[in-house]
């Protein structure tokens, strides 16, 4: 198990080395361009090539590379050109709003999905098992964008029992933190209660479960102390992978209803072409998805008795693209 | 009915079948399905069923610019169902090269394609489509490169598990002891098993493919205007659509239909494939 | 005269439509009483196994009782509610299976799962007597160490270990009534062995009534006091096991019974002694772990090796590593007195006609969306031959395994698992090899079924002079066919000799051990008196 981990985080290191290298090279290759993008647009080359010679621009590309790592691992994530702040300024608030709606959506998401899944798995080709499915299907089709529309229309402007925007600027209101959240949980449940189901369903089927009931054992203990422990593994692992989601792919969201998290603040400086925040922001989210990954994959282990002895298994896939589940 | 293969016999894959069947031949016909030219100016802000001057229906009424929606919908199934069909496309053509080598070969080629996976897979996705897009400008080549990146780590980590698993079967094995090329093994023997679970996975893939232009669209970051497309329209739109929620609202049934087809499809298509092995009559096993 | 713990009358269960049976069990009566062992025999199909399940109550989806009665220690089944025969199960009537591990729940430690039928049954019982009475069912079942086994999760357990777990949590509540459904079929013969043993005590002290489905005649020839023979869904025979066994009347019976692999070493003509294969040291590691450790031999052209051995002897990583499907980590290998161990990439695909295999499991050896005929003639091409050569092989080998020449256009789904093999058999002779290796090909296979194939194998090797190396757990199937046993166990060469001499004087202790644990010997010594009034009377199938 340890050197398990080991060999984990060094793939983590490594990883995060590689991208951070891509994203480098992609933003900083072109040193006239970072000039202006730095000085505006109307700056003459007599300013930009100053600025670069000020601030190091000279160098050769790798040797920037390196320069500007070493400051980043000791934690000068440079300025934003927008905000006109340090960049570490500017995240503890943005990350805060974005656990805040993380926080709330898998608050819902979770024992909802597991309740359907669960029932539904029980009950595999029922009435009830197809209601769910349906539901399940048609919620995952609707966008966000989408979603947050038909909410959006209902709740504000036909019923006006909620504001549109969620921007917090009188503090915390939870009003504001109910649309966002109904709209990621509309999504996101009905992906996992799919998850939930087919694992129970699988479980259902398995021979253990058949021999028990053929020792006699009652059907509410069959699910409670047999089925389930197996059955929650795969959606449990499900989601910690939904967690980076959580984080940057819920852009839609903030930028529909004005939520200041930090997926906007990605958008907000990719559209601005803010270079120091999009290498925090794209750093930040890379250590969270690697994090979640290797925490599912312990988990994994540690739910399912079998790989204790140290059996390799296939990784769960990675967390959903923006707007859109794996 | 019957005469349907049976992964077709399900209420839900036929309405999914015909959904998907629809935007598809309004991809294909859209010039001669679309009533206006989706990108002429007409008449500003018209209501669904409203009329223009001379007469003309306008089915779904008419953007801010006077754009007629029904006919900017129509075209915007062909722009969707393009981009997202190519970039799913090249997508699988990728994610299918390297999972089988990686797969079949295993050792050193696996880890440095796993590698180079995990890594692109690794970033976020939206970081990725705005590196890509802020860089290189956007266009529906450079959507289809940014999508392409993104999906095809995770279909590269489906052909591979699926080639891990059949490179150990019997029929495999006996390949291999013929002296059968790699190549050969790859494509006529793991592929066409692995089909199944591919198929069902395109689907779905094809739809949130289809969603992440939408989105992109929505944010800004999609084709550039006036090119007809269903998140783009529902952008534009929403600083006026609390006086005209009909700017936001076609746009929105739109793409979540074609999702919704896809999606019963590939449940369809999941549930009802016909059982590859039933062992028919053939032994008492023994280790 | 005791009331039968186990009385069934006409029972007939009905199957989905659409297939080419109408009933799984058809009209079927028996008795089972207290004390005793009755043996179900049958073929696949021939609806043992649902009877079981029909006992239980516990039809799998499809299935319908259709008429009949089942009354299990007087009490008539039907009319009862699910609650009714919930207490039933696991208490008067306990069933146990075929995989062991698959009987286990694989997150919860096995103490506790037999805990649990205690729990349910008996829930007056106080935990900590509850607990006692865990360890001494476990201990009934002769594993060493109770209390740490009790801890144990499944997959910590080896398929014996597991098995006498699921015997203990079947005769926790003393059933009067178990059921056992091939219970011995995946485990090893020395623990077959002991397991039987175990069963045949524990019936004898405490008075079960027990109804052992098996396909093993060996098997029913060691513990059952009564057997039944099934076809087809019908009881077709029934009666005293010295009866059935000595004396059967029905065709099907006898047919079955003749079609066992005697257990002497048939009367083979000596071989020409130059050997075709030879391998010198072979050794292969995963890890610090010897899956092979030092083989060498020699086979003769012409002739069979038989390598037996129980799961983990190595018997398949040896065939396995002879034929390069995995890399020995060392050793040579030499074929027709060339170097075959160290040959790449081109050249070694052109040397893999020299030794083909044929694989244990009918169902996963041939690609499901190839045609038979596209099989053959690639086979063919990759030997050597143009394409036109390679299709009339194609054409004469289907012939040559006994199939009709429109199998040649057919998909593998479409045949039965012995044809399977037939089909799987002629792949490999489409190279025209020198060596055949036949990696446990009949094991998954129905006796009959088993002695066709076994017979089409010898008569292809006395026409092409083919060199064998068979593969097989089972010592009868080595007995019949083999010129020359090799017996392994850890990797490691046991014993290496002519068939008749380790079959009938065994110089190591394994060796011996392994022969005394093959079940049904007792029999055998009457048995070939039967076999040759047998032979004489039916024709060849």
């Amino acid at each position: 198990m340890r050197t398990r981990i080991l060999d984990r985080l060094v793939e983590i290191v490594g990883t995060m080395l590689a991208v951070s290298f891509v994203v480098y090279l992609v933003l900083e290759a072109n040193a006239g361009d970072v000039a202006v993008k730095v000085i505006g647009q109307f700056s003459t080359e007599a300013q930009r090539a100053l600025w670069m010679h000020q601030n190091g621009y000279d160098d050769p590309f790798l040797w920037r590379y390196l320069r500007w790592l070493g400051r980043f691992v000791l934690g000068d994530w440079g300025v934003s050109t927008h905000y006109k702040v340090p960049v570490w300024q500017l995240l503890p608030l943005r990350l805060g709003h974005t656990a805040l709606l993380a926080g709330s959506t898998l608050l819902v998401m979770i024992p909802v999905s597991f309740t359907l899944g669960i029932l539904a798995g029980m009950n595999k080709g029922s009435v009830f098992d197809r209601l769910i499915s349906f539901f399940c299907v048609t919620t995952t089709s609707i966008p966000e964008f989408a979603s947050s529309v038909f909410l959006a229309a209902i709740f504000v402007f036909w019923l006006g029992l909620l504001p549109g925007a969620s921007a917090m600027t009188s503090g915390f209101r939870i009003e504001e933190l109910v649309l966002p959240t109904l709209v990621l949980a509309l999504y996101s449940t009905g992906y996992l209660a799919r998850i939930t189901r087919a694992s129970m369903a699988d479980v259902m089927d398995a021979p253990y479960i058949r021999a028990a009931m053929m020792r006699g054992v009652p059907p509410g203990r069959l699910v409670l102390g047999h089925a389930l422990r197996n059955a929650l593994v795969a959606p449990v692992t499900v989601i910690m992978l939904q967690i980076p989601w959580l984080l940057s792919g819920v852009i839609v969201v903030e930028v529909f209803f004005a939520y200041s998290g930090f997926g906007s603040l990605l958008y907000e400086a990719g559209l601005n072409s803010d270079i120091a925040v999009i290498e925090a922001c794209a750093m930040i989210s890379v250590a969270v998805v690697l994090a979640t990954q290797l925490l599912s994959d312990l988990l994994y282990v540690w739910l399912n008795p079998r790989l204790r002895r140290g059996k390799p298994q296939a990784v769960p896939l990675a967390a959903p693209a923006i707007g859109a589940a794996p | 009915m019957s005469r349907l293969p049976p992964a077709f016999r399900r209420v839900p894959v036929l309405i999914g079948f015909a959904i998907v069947g629809f935007w598809i031949v309004c991809a294909l016909l859209a010039p001669w399905l679309a009533p206006f030219d989706p990108l002429h100016s007409l008449q500003p802000l018209a209501q669904p069923l409203a009329r223009d001057g001379q007469g003309h229906l306008f089915w779904l009424g008419t953007d801010m610019l006077g754009r007629d929606i029904l006919s900017r919908l129509v075209y915007g199934a062909r722009t969707v169902i393009i981009w997202a069909g190519l970039a799913t496309a090249t997508a699988y053509v990728i994610g299918i090269a390297g999972g089988l080598l990686a797969g079949f070969h295993r050792g050193r080629i696996d880890r440095a394609l796993s590698f180079l996976a995990n890594v692109v897979l690794s970033f976020p996705v939206l970081v990725l489509y705005i590196l890509i897009i802020t860089k290189l400008g956007a266009s529906g080549f450079n959507i289809v490169l940014a999508v392409t990146f993104a999906s095809a780590p995770a279909i590269f980590r489906i052909v591979r598990a699926l080639t891990l698993d059949l490179r150990e079967r019997d029929f495999v094995l006996a390949a291999i002891t013929q002296g059968e090329s790699a190549v050969r093994i790859m494509l006529l023997d793991i592929l066409p098993n692995a089909a199944g679970p591919l198929i069902v996975d395109a689907c779905l893939r094809l739809g949130y493919t289809a969603i992440t232009i939408g989105v992109l669209g929505f944010l800004g970051l999609g084709l550039p205007p006036p090119t007809p497309d269903w998140g783009g329209m529902v952008n534009e739109g929403r600083p006026m659509a609390f006086a005209f929620p009909h700017l936001i609202l076609f746009p929105c049934i739109a793409i979540s239909s074609l999702m919704l087809g896809l999606s019963l499809l590939a449940d369809g298509l999941r549930d009802g494939r016909p059982a590859a092995f039933k062992p028919g009559p053939g032994g008492a096993g023994a280790p | 005269m005791t009331a039968p713990v186990l009385r069934i009358e006409g029972l007939t269960v009905g199957l989905p439509g659409g297939g080419d049976r109408v009933r799984a069990v058809d009209d079927v009566s028996l008795e089972v009483r207290p004390g005793e062992i009755l043996c179900i025999v049958g073929e696949s199909g021939s609806g043992k196994s649902v009877l079981l399940s029909a006992i239980m109550r516990a039809l799998p989806r499809g299935l319908g009782q259709l008429g009949g009665r089942i009354a299990v220690d007087g009490v008539d089944l039907a009319p009862l509610p699910e609650r009714r025969l919930r207490e039933m199960r696991g208490n008067s009537m306990a069933m146990i299976f075929q995989e062991p591990m698959a009987s286990l729940n694989p997150a919860i430690p096995v103490g506790r799962q037999i805990e649990e039928v205690l729990e349910i049954h008996a829930p007056a019982l106080p935990a900590a007597e509850r607990r006692r009475r865990v360890i001494e069912l476990i201990a009934d079942t002769n594993l060493p160490d109770p209390p740490a086994i009790a801890r144990r999760f499944p997959h910590q357990l080896s398929g014996g270990q597991c098995q006498r777990i699921v015997i203990a949590m079947a005769l926790a509540m003393s059933p009067k009534l178990l059921l056992a459904d091939e219970p011995t079929t995946a485990l090893d013969v020395t623990t077959q062995a002991q397991i039987l043993k175990l069963v045949r005590r524990l019936c004898d002290t405490h008075g079960h009534g027990i109804l052992f489905v098996t396909h093993d005649f060996g098997v029913v020839a060691d513990i059952a006091d009564r057997v039944a023979v099934m076809q087809d869904g019908k009881l077709v025979e029934i009666g005293p096991v010295a009866d059935i066994l000595d004396r059967a009347t029905h065709p099907y019976t006898r047919r079955l019974i003749a079609a066992v692999p005697r257990f002497t070493a048939a009367s083979r003509t000596p071989v020409d002694a130059t050997p075709c294969l030879r391998i010198a040291g072979l050794t292969k590691y995963y890890g610090p772990v010897a899956a092979l450790d030092d083989v060498t031999l020699d086979v003769a052209a012409g002739s069979t090796l038989a390598i037996v051995g129980e799961s983990g002897s190595g018997k398949s990583t040896l065939a396995k590593a002879i034929i390069r499907l995995i890399e020995p980590s060392g050793g040579g290998i030499e074929i027709g007195g060339r170097d075959f161990a160290r040959l790449r990439g081109g050249e070694l695909a052109r040397q893999r006609r020299l030794i083909q295999i044929v694989f244990q499991d009918p169902f996963g050896s041939l690609n499901p969306h190839r045609s038979v005929g596209t099989l053959l003639v690639r086979a063919g091409m990759l030997g050597g031959l143009s394409r036109a050569e390679a299709q009339t092989q194609a054409r004469h080998l289907v012939a040559r395994v006994g199939l009709k020449p429109e199998a040649l256009g057919r998909k593998p789904l479409a045949f039965s698992g012995g044809q399977r093999q037939r089909i799987g058999i002629a792949r490999a002779l489409a190279m025209r090899p020198s060596i055949l290796i036949a990696d446990e090909s009949v094991s998954a296979l129905d006796v009959s079924v088993q002695k066709q194939v076994l017979e089409l194998l010898a008569e292809i090797q006395r026409e092409t002079k083919l060199t064998m190396l068979f593969i097989t757990h089972d010592l009868r199937v080595a007995a019949q066919i083999a010129d020359h046993i090799l017996v392994m166990r850890r990797g490691r060469m046991v014993e290496h000799g002519a068939a008749s001499a380790v079959l009938a004087k065994p110089s190591h202790p394994y060796t011996a051990e392994l022969l005394a644990a093959t079940p049904g010997q007792i029999w055998e010594r009457t048995r070939h008196r039967l076999f040759e009034a047998a032979a004489a009377e039916i024709p060849s199938l």
